[in-house]
């Protein structure tokens, strides 16, 4: 029995080498294939890899007239400051302090030392009719 | 980006995947040409048909392209990996011809049809190769695999058994299991295979 086996398996081995004797080369055509597909899977990994542009933030939508104006200035508290100083300005030209008064009339006392009274500002009646 | 391909033959299947992976085109060339006859010769034993083994040994390289950036090193042989992928793509084509009928007209002892004529007029060797592919189309798709990657591929018991996921005993009872059948499938062609006078 183990003869037979010996036997046969010098046969199957002379069988064996008979069909390693007959490579299987691969053509020439297989192998352009083969390397077509792996530079295809290259070309697409490179261009997945390729950064995309960074997305844009929406951006909102501009808005015109007193919305725009609002926007750009900081929106209604803002207005509220702006209108507290725009009447407390026009307060202040109408009605102005008392101190603010003598300040005012010190430095103009001290800088300029001309007439301001109204006679002084008046063109003198009798030379206009002397230049007839 | 491309480097000569003798200057990545020293490199191992591994260390060129890797550099396959980055893009490199000489990587692609050097595996292709190392790695596709491999390929080609397991599933053209393990099919018997050279069209076939050309579609699959392309399909199969087509998967390590397409894994290569997730390869993790160390983890396996790119050899090894592709043989599994190539044998079980000849598995399951193996499997449809049956599903169709084709294994039928060759049933336990019965000769080859027109398909596959026995060339008598050829040489020895060819009529042996011709012999061994016909009988090899008889075996159990798992038996076939581990006979054609022990005895034609030359792979070693533990490389069939990570090729085929299973214990290296498993492997030994498969090879040994297929031996014998191919053994009984050729009995009756001993003396014409010039194996013995007595056949």
């Amino acid at each position: 029995m183990a003869e037979f086996e010996k036997q046969s398996e010098q046969e199957l081995e002379a069988l064996f080498k008979a069909l390693r004797d007959e490579p299987e080369e691969p053509s020439s055509d297989l192998l352009a294939r083969v390397l077509a597909d792996a530079y295809e899977a290259q070309d697409v990994r490179t261009a997945e890899a390729v950064p995309e542009p960074a997305p844009v933030a929406p951006q909102p939508a501009r808005r015109g007239g007193i919305r725009g104006l609002l926007d750009m200035i900081g929106g209604w508290p803002a207005v509220a400051g702006l209108a507290t100083a725009t009447v407390a300005g026009i307060w202040i030209g109408y009605n102005p302090p008392a101190a603010l008064d003598d300040l005012t009339l010190s430095v103009m006392e001290s800088s300029y030392s001309y007439d301001t009274s109204l006679g002084s500002m008046l063109p003198v009646y009798s030379e206009l009719l002397a230049e007839g | 980006m491309t480097m000569p391909f003798d200057a990545d033959s020293e490199l191992t299947d591994e260390a060129l995947l890797a550099l396959y992976a980055s893009g490199n085109r000489g990587a692609a060339r050097t595996l292709t040409l190392r790695l596709t006859p491999r390929v080609l010769s397991l599933s053209a034993r393990m099919l018997g048909d050279r069209s076939e083994a050309e579609d699959v040994a392309q399909e199969a390289m087509l998967r390590l392209w397409k894994i290569a950036p997730e390869w993790r090193t160390g983890e396996a042989q790119v050899s090894t990996w592709l043989y599994r992928v190539a044998s079980n793509l000849c598995t399951d084509r193996l499997r449809r011809r049956r599903g169709v009928g084709l294994d039928d007209a060759f049933g336990e002892g019965v000769e080859p049809t027109d398909e596959q004529p026995r060339v008598e007029e050829r040489m020895q060797t060819t009529q042996r190769a011709t012999a061994l592919r016909e009988a090899l189309a008889e075996l159990p798709e798992r038996q076939r695999q581990a006979v054609v990657l022990r005895h034609l591929e030359g792979l070693s018991n533990p490389e069939i058994a990570a090729v085929m996921e299973i214990g290296v005993e498993a492997v030994e009872s498969l090879t040994a299991r297929g031996k014998r059948a191919l053994s009984a499938l050729l009995k009756g062609r001993r003396a014409e295979l010039g194996l013995s006078d007595d056949g």
